[in-house]
Formats: structure tokens, sequence, C-alpha cells
């Protein structure tokens, strides 16, 4: 039921990641958006901002509850999808769409620590 | 736990929640969606994991006088009360509705997770009345036809229902009853929307049937409890085991009108004592900001803690954040409050509870 997308990457707090050369997209899955129900609100990290691989980058609020997020990589915020601002709920709507920020990744081996699409999947059959 | 419409929920796509021990649908599209359809159409709501007791006999209303705040040997036969059950100290263990079928004859609904903390209640304190308690929890469902279509629907289903005034019920065992259980069908006018409706209380047997039967009317559909949380929570009404659990006594939260002090009952001394002692009361409060109140939140007041919120969340109807909870009495309605969330700080502004 739970769509996951191949030629992602995943982790284990529900975010998917996009690599394009040095640049990763983040946004969170299918299933984290089932999770949180209607999503009213996201609180998005600032452009510039530096994250490392775990850290929180940011609050997702639904009529249900608020969840952080986190940065699956280290790396600078270089592009945040203010679209998100105003239609939050594009998330629940197509979540490998609706994106949530871009990270130049300074330390690109970091991507063997996330979870290729089967891995995450079962994490999810758990 | 589930209802006997667990697989209907299953075909309806539902997803499940744990509540108190239940698996129950928390939506089946979006709550937003759910909640708006509710205000502007009519919605149906599964919330048989609710207790049924029945109390019978001689004494049975003279005995729930004794243990409600309201005076239902007073009351009207036909009567649907709102109530709560009080401690000794005057403290709220549950809400309830009691249903006034006659003199010799009351039937509550106690909350899911206090079905069995209220059965055991009243056994205790029957002592010296003439009362059989019987519960019925597990042979009964409770529907609710919610929304300001509700009445147009039930036209075609029961149109005797339409007659029932706000807040009375009707045996109907004659449309919906089942062998043995005929005393304990019934449809009353309430629920806990805040929009005109129905609930049904009818035998586990012609549960799905009757469920079918709603929701075959297309302007009917079928929502979660994710959405019954914020239309409750937008009219300002409690929910047990949240907004309050044996700490606040109805004066706090705001239903000082379910008392009638002309009468015995359990907590009534200690509700005479602190009645004109009242820290904080029961109010509601608006986000003026994009933050979202949650259960937990602190509330402040030029850096001074005046409070903290029981309830929060999203409010479709308003398209912002609200909350329910308990500030100090001094604080005045309309007053602007900072609130501590998770993700930082906020601004509301503190309201009555009904927000809607």
């Amino acid at each position: 039921m739970v769509l996951v997308k191949d030629g992602l990457y995943y982790t284990k707090t529900h975010e998917w990641v996009k690599l394009d050369g040095d640049i990763a997209t983040v946004g969170l899955t299918d299933f984290a958006q089932e999770q949180l129900t209607d999503i009213v609100y996201v609180d998005l990290p600032k452009v510039g901002a530096m994250l490392k691989a775990g850290e929180t980058a940011g609050t997702v609020e639904s009529v249900k509850s608020a969840e952080d997020y986190y940065s699956p990589l280290t790396g600078k915020v270089v592009e945040i999808n203010k679209e998100l601002e105003k239609t939050p709920e594009l998330i629940n709507k197509d979540p490998y769409g609706a994106w949530i920020f871009k990270l130049k990744v300074s330390n690109p081996s970091e991507v063997n620590s996330l979870l290729g699409k089967s891995d995450y999947e079962k994490i999810l059959k758990k | 736990m589930r209802t006997p419409l667990y697989e209907e929920h299953v075909k309806l796509g539902a997803k499940f929640i744990d509540f108190h021990g239940w698996e129950m649908p928390i939506q089946y599209t979006s709550i937003i969606e759910e909640h708006k359809h509710v205000r502007s159409s009519v919605g149906l709501f599964d919330v048989s994991h609710m207790g049924d007791i029945l109390i019978q006999g001689r004494d049975a209303a003279s005995f729930m006088s004794y243990l409600l705040p309201s005076d239902i040997l007073k009351a009207p036969t036909g009567k649907a009360i709102y109530s709560a059950y009080l401690n000794r100290d005057g403290k709220m263990i549950d809400d309830t509705i009691a249903y006034k079928i006659s003199n010799e004859s009351v039937f509550v609904i106690p909350n899911a997770a206090t079905t069995e903390k209220i059965h055991n209640w009243l056994i205790e304190n029957s002592k010296g009345f003439e009362v059989n308690i019987i519960n019925f929890s597990d042979k009964l469902c409770t529907l609710a036809l919610q929304g300001p279509l509700a009445k147009e629907v039930m036209n075609k289903i029961y149109p005797d229902a339409n007659n029932l005034e706000h807040f009375t019920f009707m045996n109907a065992s004659d449309r919906f009853g089942y062998k043995g259980l005929e005393n304990v069908t019934f449809i009353a006018r309430t629920g806990y929307t805040g929009e005109d409706g129905f609930e049904f209380i009818i035998p586990n047997q012609r549960v799905v049937e009757v469920w079918k039967l709603l929701l075959n009317d297309p302007r009917v559909k079928p929502i979660g409890l994710g959405a019954r949380d914020t239309l409750r929570m937008e009219k300002g009404f409690l929910l047990s085991g949240q907004d309050f659990n044996e700490d606040r006594t109805p004066i706090e939260a705001g239903i000082s009108w379910i008392i009638d002090f002309d009468h015995n009952f359990i907590g009534k001394d200690k509700l005479l004592e602190n009645k004109n002692r009242l820290n904080q009361r029961f109010r509601g409060l608006i986000a003026l900001d994009k933050s979202i109140p949650r259960s937990g939140t602190k509330v402040y007041l030029n850096g001074d803690e005046v409070g903290i919120l029981t309830s929060g969340g999203y409010s479709p109807t308003l398209g912002k954040g609200i909350g329910l909870g308990y500030i100090d009495q001094n604080v005045k309605v309309d007053t602007e409050v900072e609130l501590v969330l998770k993700n930082g700080k906020g601004k509301g502004i503190i309201k009555k509870p009904r927000l809607v």
C-alpha cells in the first residue's frame, strides 16, 4: 500500500534522498506522510545552514502531532522548497515530488550508511 | 480489541490507531476533509469502543442521582443528561451521558478507557440501593451520525427520530432491535461534534447492516477518530483522561452547569468547600501565528507561567492552531499570551472554550 520508490536512498527516520552529483534532495516518505496524517505546517531549514547527518533539520506539524525530520547527510543547505510554506499538504499528495530541502553534501562516503529501497521496505514490514 | 465494524473500516481504506487498547480508524481519507464534511454535510462515526451500562431496579434513578452531580431523579423520562462522575474529592473520574429510561432504569455511556473503572465504581457505591448493574459493553455498538444534514438522512431511515429534541432519546428496537436487547436499543439526539445529529445504540448483530444503510446515502461519509478530536476541540468539549483525570472539578473544567447542589451526591462536600477557591479555569486558545499548540504546551504571560494546555491541535475550520486547557483565573479572555512549543515559541489569545 505504502509507496517506496526506486532510485532513492532512505533513512530509518523515513526521509528519502535523491542524489545528483554532490547535491542531495531530501523529502519525507509516503509512509511518513501517512503516519503523520494531514500536514499543516513545515518548519523549513535556513539556506546556508550547516547540518550534520542525523541532526534535526526542522519540524513538520500535522493535525495530530509535531515531528522532527532529520538531515540524512552532512552538508550545507543550498535550497528550500518555499512552496511548502503555503501548501504543506503537497507532502501528503505527492511525498516524492514535494522535496523539503537540498543539501550540498560534504562527506560523500556517508551515502553508504543510507538504506536502499529493499532495506527500507524491510523496516516498514517490522 | 476491535469493534464489530472492523472489517467494514478495512474495506473503506481506514488507517488505524490504538485507542486505549482498541484498534480504531483515525481517518479514511484525510482528517481535514472529514472534519469539514461533518461541519457542512453529514458524517458517520463508529464509537462502539465506548461503554454501555444499564442500571436497573427500584432505586436506579435515585442511585444515579447519588453518583452524579446532576439530579437524575428529578430529570424527565426520555432525557439524555450530560454529567460526570466525581470522586470523594469532587474531582472528575469520567464524563458521561445518562439516559433516563424511567425511575427504575438508567443507561450510561462511559468512555472506552474508563468503562471498567466506572463499572466497578458503580458496584462499589451501590450498597443500600436496590439496583442491578449490567455491563452491556460487549453486546452493543454506538454509531454517531453528525452534521447539519443528519436530519435529512434520518427522514429516510427513521423519521420519528426527527421529533426528538436536543439531548433526548427514544427506544428504537422496533427497527434496530435484537432478541434480548430490546430495552437497550436507542436513538438519541446527542453527539460530540457540536453539530445536530444522532447517536444509535444498537445490538452488535445489527450494526453492520445499519452502518451500510447509513452509508448508502451518498451524503454520508465515514469519519475517523482524528476528526472526532478536532471537531470536539473546536467546540471546547472535554476529553476524559486528557482534559481531566481525577484532578479537576467540574467547576474548574467549566461545566458547573451539570451540578445541582439541591441533592446529595458523591463529592458534594468537597465541591462546596472549594467552590469559591478557584485558581484555574478551563479556557480555549487560538494561535496568533503559525504555531500549533499541543497537549502539555505551557502558557506564559509576561514571562510568568499562567497555565497549561491539555488539548491542542489544528483547527480545520479556523485554519489555525487551537488549544484547550487550564489558565489562571485572573487571566481574562482576549489576553495575548506566549506559548512554549516543541519547536520554539508562539503567540496565542485566550478565549472561552467554544472556539468555533
